[in-house]
């Protein structure tokens, strides 16, 4: 071997092997001369040669064309010589370690952790994976939702769980990429089996199908066991990310017991440090898992985080999951509006097409078709008329509507004045109420002196005639563009046409003199005297607006007469209720975050703008950030507004947890605030369900045809068995052709000369 | 006859023109529609009359008298109301008009055709007819409903009337939901209409002061509906309505 090597000018340090191959891949015209064009040329050549009769010199002459055309075959198989170094290959298992909080948790009654179970039987079982080492090429991984190579198992090294997440599939999925086309002979998993994902008491489709196409077996070591674990946990919360205020949300909450005996426990709801509701659910020895229904109706709007409860005993393996917050973004799904009217008026009849055909508005309307001194000259039962149900409006239902619109409507004698004062607790509390002028309001509803006058804008001055039936011109007081009521067009220029276009109106409500904090948005203008048409208003957390006159209608119909459309009338109204019913777009001070969840250790991004009441920015205000955490109140930062009103401000929260940051500023006229809640996580969905899955980990080796075994001190790794085939590798190799040199040729040429001369010597041609 | 002599007295005592109607904006006021041929008004205190019963009847304010408008008028848009009365055949609007009267009832307008002959198939019912078919050529003429908001908007009622019954049902066009026209052949006009010493016009034909109430009532529950829309078919409203419905099978 050496010697041929050598004589190819090779060095032996570098191959090991030699073999001959042919290049030539497509050898079918090589056997067909082989076969019959080689013997059949013979055979032709033999007859030709009859007249020689010396044997030798026959024998002689055949023997040099044999010679030629098993040449001529020579050089078409083009045959060389592969110099080559190869080396046996080990074949490939992977060990995988579950690196997840859960194998943190203690089992009883060894009081050892899952983790130090795992260590305990590498430490014991050294030995065997060393001789395995020695067959095998062993790849250790710490594994969560990832695989990560380790050596830590081999060399001894530290392990300690800390992963937030454990999703099998996704582990044997990246396994199976990462050995495409290598020879992976097995796997050995050492778990608890604690992915949350799996469904209960089986395996999932996917990882099943995963499982069921894997070469090799898949030895699965359970790490701890469910023996005398005591828990109680909060394992899943399934509601909606997003709730509609005054509307029921509905929980469906996941209770795990283990070894918890026969007792009723309180599950309780919370919001902030208010006892929503509380649900006692039976716990009963034997069963593991309990479903409770809750339900709960959010009444404030915006996010809120609400934590559920349960409480905490003596000997649980868990604490933290106990407790389990969650938050829901309570929203509108409906703008609940309650329009009474104190006569049928063509502005009563065009507002309520406005609210009817709002697509958010549940409208709620009452028409005064009567008074006291109608007679109506039949019986009730002739009559469509049906009572007034004032204690179900001001009492019962109240606070289920969002606007109250009082449109030329008196309330006496419809409505006891003590249901004004609840009227005015609503608007205080956060509801919206406008008043729409005609004969019957104001000072003409006898509203002077009321609770409902405390919550206008406008102070109701004493004046004989408070209801004058004339022709004015409206003039704005505010930049259209700005006021979020005002913009009739989104473009500045159209905004300030379209008002330009609108009819004058007719009929105003005298006598109202506007708050020293309300907003003058228009006045009526006559002759050098001005009168406030539209003020808007805040009282207490509420708003309230007054619309001093019964025309508003000339702005739809009129306006159409007049060859404009009542487009601009419906914008002005949905602005208007949009501003009423405090629309997140309509706030003087707003504050995001720009994601609402982080993880922990990530930094958090506040931005915060501030407008006047007018609505021009604020330049330069003083915003206070507070933050609100399961600790207590803290302040953050104290910053001020560029000339955009705006600021921004970065934070790296220190906690896991729910967080409310709260800004607040103080213009000249009030106070403002707002908020926002974002949420801070160091997942402990780990300890949700903190039960050992043995049946997870039980399929999975049944179903890739390898053993399952709880680890225990005893515990042998060499039960674990994998074929291991042979597989060779080349590490280098050098071809060299046989025929493609100057020898094959001179061969054939010397062979079919010395033919011919041998032939003309006999006398053939 | 006496008819003409009628109306010469009411000329008298009724000043007819738009000017008339301006003074107060919030109240209520129907003016009568102008047409070229027939007579456009052929009881000229109805819409007076039926204003008075609305405004003893409801919390409706009015402004009574009489008025008449032109298609044309500039001002037609103050009005969402409007009335239109005859007995004779009248000259077809032109173009323009029935583009301005389109307008007027598909953006928010109101307009109560009232036939006061008195007969069949007249002749103002037929130039109505193609009025309408002229106005809304792809939206017919159609009964209304008995559940219509217009039989419960103030006064329940089950039977339509006027100072003769010649249809029993009322007709309208809808657009949008909303019935924007009605017209009735029963001469409501008739009905409503006093005289100057404020006793009823004309006599009932055939079913005495009954039918006039209930041919006023229908006149009211006309205007409200224009004023309150299907406001009476608010969930909040139903149950009362449909009880007494049930309880009381009115004449």
């Amino acid at each position: 071997m050496k010697v041929l090597i050598e004589f190819f000018g090779l060095d032996p340090v570098q191959f090991n092997e030699v073999g001959l191959s042919l290049s030539t891949k497509d050898l079918s015209y090589a056997w067909i001369l082989i076969l019959f064009v080689v013997p059949l040329a013979l055979w032709f050549f033999w007859i030709s040669l009859k007249r020689i009769h010396s044997p030798f010199r026959k024998t002689f002459l055949i023997s040099l064309r044999a010679l030629t055309f098993f040449l001529l075959i020579f050089t078409l198989l083009q045959p060389e010589l592969e110099f080559k170094k190869s080396h046996i290959l080990k074949n490939k298992i992977a060990v995988l370690v579950d690196d997840t909080k859960s194998m943190s948790i203690k089992t009883f009654p060894s009081e050892q952790s899952r983790a130090e179970i795992v260590r305990q039987a590498f430490g014991t079982n050294q030995g065997v994976l060393e001789s395995l080492a020695n067959v095998f090429q062993l790849d250790y991984y710490l594994i969560s939702d990832q695989i990560e190579p380790t050596y830590s198992f081999s060399s001894g090294g530290h392990y300690s769980p800390k992963k937030t997440n454990t999703d099998f599939e996704a582990v044997f999925s990246k396994l199976k990429t990462q050995y495409d086309g290598k020879s992976l002979q097995g796997i050995m998993l050492f778990s608890d089996g604690g992915d949350l994902g799996m469904p209960p008491e089986t395996i999932s489709s996917g990882l099943l199908a995963l499982l069921t196409n894997w070469e090799g077996p898949v030895h699965s070591f359970q790490a701890g066991t469910n023996h005398m674990f005591k828990d109680l946990a909060i394992e899943e919360i399934d509601s909606a990310d997003f709730g509609f205020v005054h509307q029921p949300v509905h929980l469906t909450v996941t209770i795990g017991a283990s070894n918890m005996g026969n007792r009723n426990i309180p599950l309780v709801l919370k919001d902030g440090d208010t006892i929503l509701l509380s649900r006692v659910v039976e716990i009963r020895e034997g069963r593991n898992r309990y479903s409770v229904q809750l339900e709960f109706t959010p009444n404030v709007l915006g996010k809120h985080v609400y934590s559920l409860t349960v409480p905490l005993f003596a000997g649980e393996s868990v604490a933290v999951n106990n407790r389990k917050d969650f938050q829901v973004k309570v929203i509108r799904d409906r703008i609940r509006v309650l329009h009474l009217n104190g006569r049928p008026s063509w502005d009563s009849r065009f507002l309520r097409e406005v609210l009817a055909n709002h697509p958010k508005v549940d409208l709620l309307s009452f028409f005064i078709l009567r008074t006291l001194d109608d007679d109506v000259g039949s019986p009730t039962s002739e009559l469509s008329l049906i009572p007034f149900p004032t204690n179900l409006l001001f009492n019962d239902y109240l606070n289920s509507f969002d606007l109250i619109v009082f449109q030329n409507f008196s309330y006496k004698p419809f409505i006891d004045k003590g249901y004004l004062t609840n009227i005015k607790n609503f608007v205080e509390s956060g509801g919206a109420f406008v008043m729409i002028g005609g004969e019957l309001s104001f000072q003409g509803g006898g509203y002077a002196q009321t609770d409902i006058e405390e919550i206008l804008p406008v102070y109701l001055e004493d004046k004989p005639q408070p209801f004058v039936d004339e022709s004015f011109a409206i003039q704005l007081e505010m930049n259209p563009s700005r006021h979020p009521i005002l913009q009739l067009e989104k473009e500045p220029g159209g905004n300030s046409r379209a008002w330009e276009k609108l009819p004058e109106l007719n009929g105003i409500n005298l006598g109202l003199k506007p708050r020293k904090n309300a907003n003058i948005l228009a006045s009526f203008v006559k002759g050098r005297d001005k009168y406030p048409a539209l003020v808007a208003g805040r009282a207490g957390k509420g708003r309230s607006l007054v619309v001093a006159t019964d025309s508003l209608w000339n702005w739809n119909f009129r306006q159409i007469g007049e060859g404009g459309s009542g487009r601009h009338y419906y914008r002005f109204w949905n602005n208007l209720i949009s501003w009423l019913i405090d629309e997140p777009e309509t706030r003087l001070l707003k504050i995001e975050t720009h994601k609402e969840r982080y993880e922990e250790g990530e930094e958090v991004l506040l931005h915060v703008s501030v407008f006047q009441s007018n609505y021009n920015p604020y330049v330069g205000a003083k915003v206070r950030l507070t933050i609100k955490t399961r600790s207590g109140d803290m302040k953050l930062a104290t910053l001020k507004t560029n000339e955009n009103g705006e600021v921004s401000h970065r934070f790296i929260p220190t906690e896991e947890g729910f967080y409310t940051i709260k800004a607040e500023t103080e213009t000249s006229k009030r106070k403002l605030e707002g908020k926002t809640e974002f949420s801070v996580f160091s997942e402990t969905a780990e300890f949700q369900k903190p039960r050992v899955n043995e049946t997870l980990l039980r399929r999975i080796a049944e179903v890739s045809g390898g053993n399952y075994e709880v680890l225990t001190k005893k515990t042998d790794f060499s039960k674990a068995n994998f074929k291991n085939p042979k597989i060779e590798i080349k590490t280098s190799s050098k071809y060299v052709p046989l025929w493609d040199n100057w020898w094959v040729y001179a061969l054939i040429l010397s062979f079919l000369s010395l033919d011919w001369f041998a032939r003309r010597k006999s006398g053939l041609s | 006859m006496i008819n003409l002599f009628k109306l010469i007295i009411s000329l008298l005592f009724f000043k007819i023109g738009i000017a008339t109607a301006y003074a107060d904006y919030s109240n209520l006021f129907i003016p009568q529609i102008k047409y070229e041929g027939g007579n456009s008004i052929p009881h000229p205190t109805a819409i007076d009359s039926l204003l008075g019963q609305v405004e003893r009847r409801t919390s409706i304010e009015t402004n009574r008298g009489l008025a008449q408008i032109a298609l044309s008028h500039p001002n037609l848009y103050q009005y969402p109301f409007i009335y239109m009365a005859g007995s004779k055949e009248f000259e077809v609007l032109s173009a323009n008009e029935l583009q301005r009267l389109r307008n007027y009832l598909s953006y928010g307008g109101f307009l109560l055709v009232d036939d006061s002959s008195s007969n069949t198939n007249s002749k103002f019912d037929i130039s109505v007819r193609k009025m309408i078919e002229g106005l809304f050529p792809q939206v017919p003429l159609k009964k209304i409903s008995r559940d219509h908001s217009i039989f419960r908007s103030f006064y329940l009622i089950n039977r339509v009337t006027g100072r003769k019954q010649v249809n029993s049902y009322l007709e309208g066009i809808n657009i949008k939901g909303r019935t924007v026209l009605i017209y009735s052949a029963n001469d409501l006009g008739g009905a409503w209409a006093r005289d100057k010493l404020g006793q009823w016009a004309h006599n009932i034909i055939g079913g005495g002061s009954r039918q006039r109430q209930l041919a006023i009532r229908l006149g009211v529950n006309i205007i409200m509906y224009a004023l309150t829309l299907d406001y009476k078919k608010d969930m909040v409203h139903l149950p009362i309505i449909l009880e007494r419905l049930k309880r009381h099978q009115l004449p």
